[in-house]
């Protein structure tokens, strides 16, 4: 799979952080080790909701090798109050007031309530078990119906209700006028169960304040450090200047690790209290209990439908459980809203939401946060299908956006330009070859085995178009910064913060070829809040377009300054000084060639260019990610149902992607099936359950929250679509989130569809063998 | 807390330390080692990070005390690459894109060593199989499955 390319663009290039990640010499931030290192450990909450009566730390302060426990009061008294990062990712809701660390109540199992600082990890362990909490319970409000229920007792006191927003109706296009033109009205009420991310490497923190500069140094595992930075400046009242946040290797986040979370911020302090580092690294327990989780969300759907298929109108009610602490859940509907036309031309749209605080942990952002939308919108499309008994795929070609100029546009407004998924459905069902599927499942049956195909596809903002993009500040353009380096490399500096993107080698492949320097001397640097520029991090869809386009834009300024000062050197017109093989010389005169390495020295040598060119060769480059545009494409399914097991194998998994212009090919096809396999994981495995009573978590090991496996996850066949360029330069697209958008609603359609003979209808997502043996009526509902 | 002086062999080199009884393996690779290759995913022997090869066989480093280890024969990713040249299964995975974020990796390549060690030419059933014990969240897999048939020889799985 080497490829000899003219261009590393489009070329499978090995990655550059491999040689370190596969001789265990990667740096993560549990690897991190400090002299003086201390270690938390935190006393957290066995129940869901309860007040705290009475904390007793005087054992565990006496207990060996303790340094310091921290009660929430005490350490409170230390921060700045406020919301935090909770604010950030409100989406304006209602932020309610808590401490750090659990004071006066606790409104979720795993709720940190003491921190205890000791000389090991297994020490601080020991004297967390001496630390005393006396809890008066108060009853458990585990569901969005019970959250709504007025006499449900208020997990936040602050809040009138555990109602944190009821919206106004929206109204898009003529609805009424839809519904009343409709031949039919498809109705269902649809529910996704909560997810979690689940990344291999739990949260972790190093953090250490040196008493004598007052600087704060964080080791963080973070999608970005410039969120952490001010999130811990902000709580610590210390200067912004004051406080440098440092990454390494991450292992795997999927969206958790934005920000500086509660416990990273009781580390901060706590390492400013003794002037000593302070580390905590979360445990797999902490982390499905607490850390974050998401997804959980239902929805009441008509849909106003002609005979023929066409989907005239949408009336959706959403409901979203935010769960005890602000997450991100309070933000998402709005996005929901925007995006749940998809690329179909639905002309009318009406939907309101209610999001509500429970006793669960928070609802964080995962793998394309705004994902129920399509998950929702492909679900009814099959139920419409069946309603009318027609093909799904039928429905969709009839309804999907076709290619016009102008672009057509969701009636939510945002326009589809560029948008294949007409393209992408063809490729898929062209693939499967969708008539003699259903002559093979149609003798499946006659012999008792019951196969299904599901289709589905969906559009991504990556990062969508220009025009109501919004989101300025921090998440407006990327920035990188470049510098030739006195050895004649390149530095890019971004931050972006890789955790496992690659981007260390894609934005590399980019920036050497528009440079023209091979790829070996360009090196990314990430990670360093005091060198690399401003900015959100990884997320949203941000770094092939908006990072890579800036690495690109960046490289192309850096060439001009590199041939700008070769001008002044070699006293030449700058259109006759030419950049090549990591010399300039004056075109046409060999001889005359200069090393990118003299150049530079030369640069920084006193006296040798004017004042505006001399010093560091370096520029900075800023790209918003210009028309933008959006990842999409149309995933299929086979599966195979044992109706004895209720298992679902799937048989068969085919993509036609669109992700533009394709940096590595193998890097998005990684992306793309990671995905997928978060999907087929969330759908047959994964969920996060809790005993509705009591509020316990129930799925707090791996062996209860079940990832899948290279058993249950197939081949993937991939095909590639271009979308029609967009820009003149920059036409990638973000492809990280699409596969866990799409897989679901692919897995539950083709499950749906293999069940068919048994007349069963899927309006939830979490199809384990148990729940497909009670919808074939198998055993008794439970 | 009783401690226990520990001899043990570890990526060809003797090692010997003095630890408590209730050091894991892991922990005693990591902290008192450096070897800080080895990965703590789960630390109840689910998802595999935490590997190593505990003479010859794969062993959960979390689930394992540094004691029980005494005088084996132990070996970790870092023992993988000789003269810092990668081996022929790391090369492999390099030229397969194999992993993404690198966290499990270590669990897999050790376990894959004692795959090949068992079976030098696995079908991808058997790789499957082999591998079923341990868990990555990035890539579904077939990248990492398709390491293992180049590291093993196989040519036809590529288009």
């Amino acid at each position: 799979m080497q490829h000899i390319a003219e261009r590393y663009t489009g070329a499978s290039v090995r990655r550059s952080e491999d040689p370190r990640i596969l001789t265990g010499s990667g740096r993560y931030v549990d690897d991190v080790r400090l002299p003086g290192m201390l270690h938390a450990a935190f006393v957290r909450s066995p129940v869901a909701h309860a007040r705290i009566t009475r904390i007793d730390v005087r054992a565990a302060a006496e207990a060996p090798g303790v340094t310091l426990v921290l009660t929430g009061e005490e350490l409170e008294r230390s921060l700045v109050p406020g919301p935090g990062i909770a604010a950030m990712f409100s989406g304006g809701a209602p932020v309610p007031a808590f401490t750090t660390l659990a004071s006066d109540k606790v409104r979720v199992v795993g709720d940190p309530v003491v921190l205890v600082v000791a000389e090991s990890r297994y020490l601080a362990e020991d004297a967390c078990e001496l630390v005393e909490v006396d809890y008066e319970e108060l009853p458990a409000v585990m569901t969005s119906q019970a959250a709504q229920d007025p006499a449900s007792p208020a997990i936040f006191e602050d809040l009138a209700s555990n109602v944190l927003v009821r919206s106004p109706v929206a109204v898009f296009g003529d609805v009424d006028g839809a519904f009343a033109r409709a031949d039919r009205i498809v109705r269902a009420d649809l529910r996704q169960h909560r997810h979690q991310n689940a990344p291999m490497e739990c949260r972790g923190v190093v953090c250490s304040f040196d008493p004598e500069s007052g600087e704060l140094t964080v080791h963080s595992a973070t999608q970005g450090v410039h969120i952490v930075r001010t999130t811990l400046s902000t709580a610590l009242g210390l200067p912004p200047e004051k406080v440098r946040v440092l990454a390494g290797d991450i292992g795997g986040s999927f969206g958790l690790k934005l920000g500086a979370y509660r416990e990273d911020v009781a580390c901060a302090a706590a390492s400013r209290r003794l002037g000593r580092p302070v580390r905590w690294m979360e445990d797999r327990l902490e982390n499905l209990t607490f850390s974050g989780q998401a997804r959980e969300e239902s929805f009441e759907v008509e849909a106003a439908v002609t005979n023929e298929g066409e989907i005239l109108g949408l009336r959706v009610k959403m409901t979203i459980d935010t769960g005890a602490y602000p997450g991100m859940g309070a933000m998402l509907p709005e996005l929901v809203k925007t995006m749940i036309p998809g690329p179909y031309k639905i002309g009318a749209l009406s939907f309101e939401w209610t999001a509500v605080v429970t006793n669960k942990a928070a609802y964080v952002a995962y793998r394309g946060p705004w994902a129920s939308e399509t998950w929702v919108r492909e679900r009814m499309i099959d139920l419409i299908a069946m309603e009318l008994g027609m093909e799904p795929l039928e429905v969709r070609l009839r309804n999907v956006a076709t290619r016009e100029t102008p672009p057509l546009r969701m009636v939510t407004g945002r326009s589809l330009a560029g948008v294949t998924a007409r393209e992408s459905l063809e490729a898929v069902a062209a693939k499967v070859d969708l008539p003699a599927f259903r002559r093979l499942q149609a003798g499946a049956r006659g012999h008792g085995r019951y196969l299904g195909l599901g289709v589905a596809t969906y559009i991504e903002p990556a990062p969508g178009p220009l025009e109501g993009r919004g989101g300025g500040g921090i998440m407006g353009p990327e920035q990188v910064r470049l510098r030739l380096e006195e050895d004649g490399t390149v530095t890019l500096f971004t931050s972006q913060m890789p955790h496992g993107q690659s981007h260390q080698t894609t934005f590399a492949q980019v920036a050497a070829d528009e440079f023209g320097v091979p790829i070996e001397q360009v090196r990314v640097v990430v990670g360093d809040s005091d060198l690399v520029p401003m900015g959100f991090g990884t997320g949203g869809s941000r770094a092939a377009i908006m990072a890579g386009g800036a690495s690109l834009h960046g490289a192309r300024a850096l060439k001009a300054r590199v041939e700008e000062i070769a001008s002044h050197l070699f006293e030449a017109g700058a259109e006759d000084v030419e950049l090549s093989g990591g010399s300039v010389a004056v075109r046409g005169v060999p001889a005359s060639a200069m090393s990118l390495a003299e150049l530079a020295r030369a640069a920084r040598s006193p006296g040798r260019l004017p004042p505006s060119l001399a010093g560091d060769v370096e520029v900075t480059a800023a790209f918003d990610g210009g028309e933008g545009g959006w990842s999409g494409g149309s995933h299929a399914a086979v599966v195979e149902v044992d109706v004895e097991t209720g298992q679902v194998r799937v048989e068969r998994y085919v993509v036609a992607e669109d992700c533009g212009t394709l940096i590595n090919p193998a890097i998005v096809e990684g992306q793309v099936r990671g995905g997928i396999a978060q999907g087929i994981g969330a759908v047959l495995l994964e969920r996060s359950a809790y005993d509705e009573e009591t509020g316990q978590y129930l799925s707090s090991t791996f062996m209860d929250y079940v990832l899948a496996t290279a058993c249950e996850i197939p081949r993937i066949e991939i095909e590639h679509l271009e979308t029609v360029p967009l820009d003149a330069d920059v036409n990638f697209r973000g492809v990280g989130e699409g596969g866990m958008i799409i897989a679901p609603p692919t897995l539950c359609n083709a499950i749906e569809d293999a069940l068919s003979p048994f007349g069963v209808r899927v309006f939830e997502q979490h199809l384990p063998p148990a729940r497909i043996l009670e919808l074939i009526g198998a055993i008794p509902a439970g | 807390m009783t401690s226990f002086d520990v001899e043990l062999t570890v990526n060809g080199l003797a090692r010997r330390a003095t630890v408590e009884a209730r050091r894991t393996l892991a922990d005693f690779l990591r902290e008192d080692l450096g070897l800080t290759g080895t990965h703590l995913g789960c630390e109840h022997g689910v998802c595999g990070a935490c590997t190593v090869l505990v003479d010859g066989e794969p062993a959960r480093s979390c689930l394992m005390l540094a004691v029980q280890a005494r005088g084996a024969d132990v070996r970790t990713v870092e023992g993988l690459a000789a003269g810092g040249k990668m081996n022929r299964l790391q090369e492999a995975m390099w030229d397969s894109h194999g992993f993404q974020c690198g966290f499990c990796t270590p669990g897999f390549l050790m376990q894959i060593t004692a795959l090949l060690a068992d079976i030098p030419e696995p079908s991808e059933a058997e790789i499957r199989e082999a591998l079923s014990g341990n868990i990555c969240r990035c890539t579904g897999y077939e990248s990492i499955v398709n390491g293992v048939l180049r590291a093993a020889g196989a040519t036809g799985f590529l288009e």
